[in-house]
């Protein structure tokens, strides 16, 4: 069917344009892809932050048992900087070693890779239009340079042996 | 019942002086750029790709026969084992009569993200150790590894124990399952596959957000409070910056490298279990045999003990050694600590073997 509908669309596109065509729907299908991770990704966003703002009252609210009093000299304000930095420091490193945070914090990530890894989508039609290698593309060429240089350092090896053992005789 | 001229007047002179100071500091500061982290003077003396291998100007007339080659972390440079002429590791080593190679795995481009644990080992890390046994004329040398540096220098020394006469293993990340840091956490949660798929190499922000959440306060408040207060004080500011342009140099890490350390080391915890291959070799520790010595810090939240310490127990290694600090990830390796504990003891242990 898609085939059959793509033929008398592409009697009206002319050279470039239906290429110009496609890659707008390409761009798009990613754009609309982009708006169902975003929600995820805002979903995962508002839980850090929200981690991070309930830490930070619980810890203020211990710094408020512990140090009630406003601090009147220059050696209270020293103590009472000390406790609120202890008490900040441990709740904070007790929640980013927690298994909730941890968990999250890896879902936003994971996230936000998706977000890139749709912009890269579009930038690679981008760069197709333009007749320049993808992303993919330019991957392959830095396999095949790394798989050849492994080679290289092997062959070097073998034959630094063979010399080696061609001296020692 | 208390009102405002019960507060010590101090505290206002107080905020005004390090109101001043705040203002003083660009006139007082250096800028980054005028801070050469190079203190001890040294050659490249070899470069394989971006790695280099640095070999250090001797500062004694006689020096032990057995040269020390120091396998630097992947996380921010070399630096810091040279940071300051008092607080100098490389140094310190060479007033004792050692010979000094240290190994920079240099700064990865996007090119380099297929570069995997077999190309830091059996490739770089092997290609140096060989040229410094044919320069030196030795059969073995003294090999080093500190933090993930040190997770490459153990798993070189189980595939070529024939080359490695000692091994100090400084901080080393060796079982993620027992590790406490937040930094484990993070990564035990890691999708990355995905992110070594999307991104190529590890960027150096990722790696600045995993610091920013190690004791936010005390180094992200504190820290510059103190700064700011010791402003007037040339010795604390040097030292300070030094350090501060050493943490903000941080490379990226090459994909595969990443991957295969964070699901090998932290996510499926295959080295300690001696089940991690690399370049198709199994890693056994077991078959580790060469003198070792372990340094743990106690209070090190980069590498907790609980990582380090197994590396201990894990080797068949008759003469071993294991030695805890109390200091940090970074104490250990540039403090007056080190310079008067840490490195006499490592030296004194050297020298027995060297």
């Amino acid at each position: 069917m898609h085939l059959m509908a793509s033929k008398p669309q592409a009697l009206n596109s002319i050279g470039p344009m239906r290429a110009f065509a496609s890659n707008s729907k390409k761009v798009s299908t990613e754009l609309i892809e982009i708006n169902e991770v975003l929600m995820g990704f805002n979903q995962y966003y508002t839980e850090y932050y929200k981690q991070l703002s309930d830490t930070w009252t619980d810890a203020q609210k211990k710094v408020n048992l512990k140090a009630p009093e406003v601090p009147h000299d220059v050696e209270q304000i020293e103590a009472f900087k000390r406790i609120w930095i202890d008490i900040f420091d441990n709740d904070f490193t007790e929640l980013f070693d927690s298994e909730k945070f941890g968990e999250n914090y890896g879902k936003l990530v994971s996230k936000e890779l998706e977000l890139t890894k749709h912009w890269n989508n579009i930038t690679n039609v981008i760069l197709q239009s333009v007749n320049l290698p993808s992303k993919e593309e330019i991957d392959e060429v830095y396999k095949e340079i790394h798989t050849l240089k492994k080679r290289v350092g092997k062959l070097e090896l073998e034959l630094k042996k063979k010399e080696m053992k061609k001296n020692a005789k | 019942m208390q009102n405002e001229s019960a507060i010590d007047p101090k505290i206002f002179e107080e905020i005004l002086k390090f109101s001043k100071n705040v203002m003083d500091a660009p006139k007082l500061v250096s800028a980054p750029d005028e801070i050469s982290l190079e203190v001890t003077k040294h050659d490249v003396v070899q470069e394989m790709d971006k790695t280099r291998l640095l070999h250090y100007a001797p500062l004694t007339d006689k020096q032990h026969k057995t040269p020390l080659l120091i396998s630097y972390a992947l996380i921010n440079r070399y630096h810091i084992l040279d940071i300051h002429p008092e607080k100098s590791w490389v140094r310190n080593l060479l007033q004792q009569g050692f010979d000094v190679y240290m190994l920079d795995w240099g700064t990865p481009t996007s090119m380099d993200k297929y570069l995997d644990f077999d190309d830091y080992v059996n490739g770089y890390l092997d290609t140096y150790v060989e040229y410094i046994k044919n320069e030196s004329s030795v059969e073995k040398i003294s090999l080093q590894g500190y933090c993930t540096g040190a997770t490459i220098a153990t798993a070189y020394i189980t595939l070529h124990p024939e080359s490695v006469k000692n091994y100090i293993a400084t901080a080393p990340v060796i079982d993620g399952w027992r590790d406490t840091t937040v930094i484990s956490n993070l990564a035990k949660h890691m999708d990355v596959d995905k992110m070594v798929d999307v991104i190529g190499n590890m960027p150096p922000e990722f790696m600045y957000y995993c610091f920013s959440v190690l004791k936010p306060f005390e180094q992200g408040i504190e820290k510059y409070v103190n700064f700011f207060k010791n402003i007037e004080n040339k010795k604390f500011v040097d030292s300070f910056l030094r350090v501060e342009k050493w943490l903000s140099d941080t490379p990226p890490i090459p994909g595969e490298l990443f991957k295969q350390w964070i699901k090998d080391i932290y996510q499926d915890n295959l080295l300690i279990q001696n089940k991690m291959y690399v370049g198709n070799q199994l890693i056994d520790l077991k078959k580790i045999t060469m003198p070792i010595f372990t340094q743990v810090a106690v209070g090190d939240h980069l590498v907790s003990p609980e990582c380090s310490m197994p590396l201990h127990y894990a080797v068949g290694s008759e003469d071993k050694t294991l030695r805890m600090y109390p200091t940090g990830h970074v104490g250990m390796i540039a403090s007056s600590l080190s310079q008067k504990k840490v490195l006499p003891e490592l030296g004194k242990w050297l020298l027995e073997r060297s």
